[in-house]
């Protein structure tokens, strides 16, 4: 057995894509929907993409974020808890009632170094009670948690207006201790006070780094090694995929003119190509033997796919030149045929899935693709514009569906399709009117056919690897990058807190300079492993890069604002603290799930209770704490609440639960327990945030705001569904031994055209 | 292998005015298995439950290596090395094969707040220990919902013995398996007898007491009906005593007749 491989991989196993490994996560399914989603109000509004609008869904997706990770550990721990949404507020009044001196009743008067403490231990207290009295009556916690809810909400509004009179409870700014708390649970940070001219280039070259890191990743995973790798391929590859692009994205940074940024796109992809090619050729083994040319019936479909992306772009030039009038509801002959088209396109996927030329996985993206802004076409012109993007998405989706899942094609068609697309994306960045349409669409454009050639490139030259991917281990590097990251967060955030900033703001700075310190320390110590010596399996560590490379890109582009930028609006963005405690509860929330035994013990509790027990679980234990988690989150919730408004509602939260439990679903748990994932809560709070604020940026009647949402919920659920059953799926077809095949059309179908889309 | 390990004298239990189980004896020796039969409603399940530590004896001693003992806990039993495989209970099936093996005793490494699973410790371990035991899984990070009745019963047996078990009580293991999967339980049996535990093995099935046993204990209606060596008795008067051989002749009596 092949000890090298730690953690008991087997020869026996297939090997399994890393994208083919990812669609078995039960996050999938959140996480597809959350880039829909994304997408859909992206396109629809101007603002939505931006740092304001990203900085106003965040701070909805953060307060229910900071709650749905505990509620979604309870909900695989088996238990909910209808008290969580009315504990928040609870802890806000209660920290407030106990700092007042003034009132009918007067108050407590402490200092709020001494009430927000309290204020914990009355949360754990509720805590402890529910998981105490859930564990001792072996009643359903959904009837002890109602209780404690009718309670929580009773005592809100009693002892409020005991103590004020009033139904909203206020006065926690004139507390002592004000300062110092507010540092915390109120710190905010204003976009505009962060101006750095330099941001541009920063986040280009990330975005690059990332790009590169994740391509070279997927590949180290996905090939074999050459085993006498020949010296000038290192050199080759990095100024290919390197040198290149970067010169080409300089180009195209600093000049205006379209005939230059023809010139820089082509440069950018010339030089792309050329780095992949030369790293396939030198660094993997080529394939054996001759590929067949592909059938009639294939043809047709390529050619269909790529018909469609054409007239899409088409189409979506032609309405970007006259959309200067509102649509109104389903208004105008335009409107209509564009709707119409919509319509037919949807029906020839169904027809082709039916008759079974298409996968019947793409038909479901399909429909769900063009559902989504047809539900928004009541509004306004931007939601032309989404269906056409919807129409165009989904051809695209087909059309490389089709020429990923064909293995036997010969090199020259995937080729010839990336050179469509590429031309698609250089007539849409000449021609259109539309800021939008000229700079993100072209990108992503020229991106799907980089992506398309590099798949091409590579699949002729490499072999696919058929055994796992060795661990490597841990280098020097990481180590490096780490302590000095370490050594640098702390100076930084000394410097800060001299400078006199708040505890918090000094921290997460701190924190964001070092992790970027370490991440080009380890980035760098990544690429010179892989140039330079013979390590295998860099897979996982490159694809580590480029994920942290691509996360830093988008802080620093949202964080971070031009002097031109600040010229052009006024408009004052804050991010608020929330987001901080809520990326460090998913994380978390997810370290403890996945690493530690209290992790374990809580599926073992969800999933078989009396199993658990019997082998020696503390299943009582481990359900009580459960429930203080989420008291302890309610209470982090209810403090942000109470300190950035400085007064609170008697009914502040209540219903909340809900959300939470949606969100938490959304995110892939299980109702029933035993089965989910921290982050996949976490990534549902997104979507909420995202679809609620949506809305409004898109300036669609808000009237249908839930109508929307619901709508969403219910499909995000289905899809979650499906991803879910087919992971089961797959993973019970790997237990089978006689089983070669993954058993079922669908299952299979969907596994191969998956594998094949994870070649980059 | 003659030290003996557990001793029973006329246990003992009554639940009120039931009398559950009453004047049962018998030995329990290392390397050795004893066999449990009993009808439904014998007083099986009582029997082991005193055994695992789930309830206690009313009447009667319970020898652990000549002292006596009351387990007042399962974690009483398990800490004394008595490891009980339930029939349905033994596992999670949505949690992997590892994540299993070693619930409620995952390795650890780092401190403090930072104590996470040794997973890539725990993973080779499981496979180890499995492999051991002849059951080659081919993937530990697989959920135990995907093996098969046998499989999963041979993991428990695996895992009780990892953790140091003296005494390994099998409560119906193969009651619910096919004929096939009950032989691979069959052998595990025999090989966890092989190395030195004590296997206590509680069936209805005679056809499978009979080949792994070396030891008897039949139990009808909550009395001990005797307690056999291998050598004392046949499978064939095993399967009439089990029965409670007098109604079984009577019965056998009343059909020929019509």
């Amino acid at each position: 057995m092949a000890a090298d491989t730690a953690g008991g991989a087997d020869e026996r196993l297939a090997y399994r894509g890393p994208i083919q490994q990812l669609l078995t996560r039960p996050e999938i399914g959140a996480l597809l929907g959350l880039a829909g989603v994304w997408l859909l109000f992206w396109l629809t509004s101007e603002a939505f993409g931006t740092a304001g609008g990203t900085a106003n869904f965040l701070d909805v997706a953060a307060l229910l974020g900071i709650m749905a990770v505990p509620v979604a550990l309870l909900m695989i721990g088996g238990e909910f808890d209808l008290s969580s949404g009315a504990m928040t507020g609870a802890t806000a009044i209660f920290v407030i009632l106990m700092s007042r001196e003034v009132g009918e009743l007067g108050g407590a008067g402490f200092s709020l170094h001494l009430a927000v403490p309290l204020s914990l231990c009355f949360a754990l207290a509720i805590g402890w009670f529910n998981g105490t009295l859930v564990e001792r009556t072996s009643l359903p916690s959904f009837i002890v948690t109602l209780g404690t809810f009718f309670i929580l909400i009773g005592a809100k509004l009693g002892f409020g207006k005991l103590f004020t009179n009033k139904v909203i409870v206020e006065g926690l700014d004139e507390a002592q201790g004000y300062e110092f708390w507010d540092d915390i649970f109120g710190a905010e940070w204003i976009r505009n006070q962060h101006i750095w001219d330099g941001r541009d280039w920063a986040w280009a070259g990330l975005l690059v780094l990332a790009g590169v890191a994740l391509l070279l990743g997927l590949l180290e995973m996905s090939y074999t090694r050459r085993a006498d790798p020949p010296p000038w391929a290192a050199a080759g590859a990095f100024i290919g995929a390197v040198a290149v692009p970067l010169f080409g994205f300089v180009m195209l940074l600093t000049t205006d003119g379209t005939a230059s940024n023809w010139l820089g796109g082509a440069v950018i992809a010339a030089g792309t190509l050329a780095g992949v090619a030369t790293w396939c050729a030198s660094r993997y083994e080529p394939v054996q033997r001759r590929r067949p040319s592909p059938d009639n019936r294939t043809m047709r479909m390529i050619g269909l796919g790529v018909g469609a992306v054409v007239v899409a772009v088409v189409l979506a030039l032609v309405m970007d030149a006259t959309n200067s009038d509102q649509l109104g509801f389903l208004g105008g002959g335009l409107g209509r045929a564009v709707f119409a088209i919509g319509i037919a396109g949807t029906g020839v996927l169904a027809a082709l899935a039916a008759t079974g030329h298409v996968r019947s996985s793409a038909p479901v993206i399909g429909v769900i693709v063009s559902l989504l802004p047809a539900i928004s076409f009541m509004m306004t012109i931007q939601a032309a514009r989404a269906l056409l993007f919807g129409g165009l998405a989904v051809a695209g989706v087909v059309a490389l569906m089709l020429v990923t899942a064909r293995a036997d094609l010969s090199l020259w068609l995937p080729m010839a399709t990336a050179a469509i697309v590429a031309i698609a994306a250089f007539v849409v960045q000449a021609e259109s009117a539309s800021r939008k349409l000229r700079v993100e669409l072209f990108s992503v454009l020229l991106l799907i056919a980089l992506a398309l050639a590099a798949t091409a490139a590579a699949r002729a030259l490499a072999q696919r690897r058929s055994t796992a991917v060795p661990v490597p281990q841990m280098g020097l590097w990481p180590r490096v990058g780490a302590a000095a990251g370490g050594a640098a967060a702390v100076v930084f955030a000394v410097i800060e807190l001299i400078d006199g900033d708040g505890l918090l703001y000094a921290l997460s700075t701190g924190a964001a300079k070092g992790g970027a310190i370490a991440l080009g320390i380890f980035a760098v110590g990544t690429f010179y492993r892989l140039l330079f010596s013979s390590d295998e399996g860099m897979g996982r560590p490159l694809v580590t890069v480029g994920l942290a490379a691509a996360g830093l890109a988008l802080a620093v582009k949202l964080m971070f604002i031009t002097t031109l930028e600040e010229e052009a609006t006024q408009a004052v963005t804050r991010f608020r603290v929330s987001v901080l405690f809520y990326v460090l509860f998913a994380a978390v929330g997810a370290w403890v799930l996945a690493k530690t035994r209290f992790g374990s013990w809580t599926f073992a509790v969800g999933g078989n209770k009396d199993a658990a027990r019997s082998v020696g679980v503390p299943a009582a234990r481990t359900k009580t704490t459960l429930f203080m988690l989420v008291s302890v989150c309610a209470w982090v919730a209810g403090m942000l609440i109470a300190f950035r408004l400085n007064s609170v509602q008697a009914n502040v939260g209540d219903g909340n639960e809900f959300r939470y439990i949606i969100v938490a679903v959304v995110g892939g748990n299980l109702l029933t327990g035993g089965y989910g994932s921290a982050i996949g809560a976490a990534i549902g709070a997104l979507i909420w945030g995202m679809i609620s604020q949506g809305i409004g940026f898109a300036r669609w009647n808000t009237d249908w705001r839930f109508l929307v949402l619901g709508g969403l919920l219910v499909v995000a659920v289905i899809v979650n569904n499906y991803v879910r059953q087919r992971a089961e799926r797959s993973q019970a077809a790997r237990g089978d031994p006689d089983d070669d095949e993954p058993p079922g059309g669908d299952a299979g179908a969907a596994d191969e055209s998956a594998s094949a889309g994870a070649e980059p | 292998m003659s030290d003996t390990l557990i001793e029973l004298r006329n246990i003992s239990k009554f639940y009120g005015n039931i009398i559950a189980l009453t004047g049962v004896s018998t030995t329990v020796n290392p390397g050795e298995v004893t066999c449990v039969l009993g009808d439904n409603g014998a007083g099986k399940s009582t029997f082991i439950k005193i055994l695992a530590g789930v309830h206690q004896h009313d009447e009667g001693e319970l020898l652990l290596e000549g002292e006596e003992v009351t387990f007042s806990s399962p974690r009483a039993a398990l800490a004394a090395g008595i490891a009980t495989v339930y029939q349905d209970l033994a596992m999670v099936p949505l949690m992997s094969v590892w994540r299993n093996f070693f619930l409620g005793a995952e390795p650890t490494r780092g401190f403090g707040p930072f104590r996470q699973i040794d997973i890539e410790k725990a993973k080779q371990i499981a496979k180890e220990q499995l492999a051991e035991m002849g059951i080659d899984i081919r993937d530990t990070e697989q959920p135990v919902g995907t093996l098969s009745g046998g499989e999963r019963q041979s993991v428990a047996i695996a895992r009780a013995s990892y953790f140091g078990a003296r005494v390994l009580i099998l409560d119906e293991p193969t009651s619910a398996l096919g004929v096939k999967q009950s032989g691979v339980v069959l052998r595990r049996i025999v090989e966890a007898r092989d190395r030195g535990l004590a296997v206590i093995f509680i069936t209805h099935n005679p056809n499978h007491a009979y080949p792994v046993g070396d030891r008897f204990v039949i139990l009808n209606r909550g009395h001990s009906m005797g307690n056999f060596a291998k050598e004392d008795i046949s499978q064939a008067e095993l399967t009439q005593m089990m029965a409670g051989g007098a109604e079984l002749e009577a019965l056998q009596h009343e059909l020929a007749t019509h």
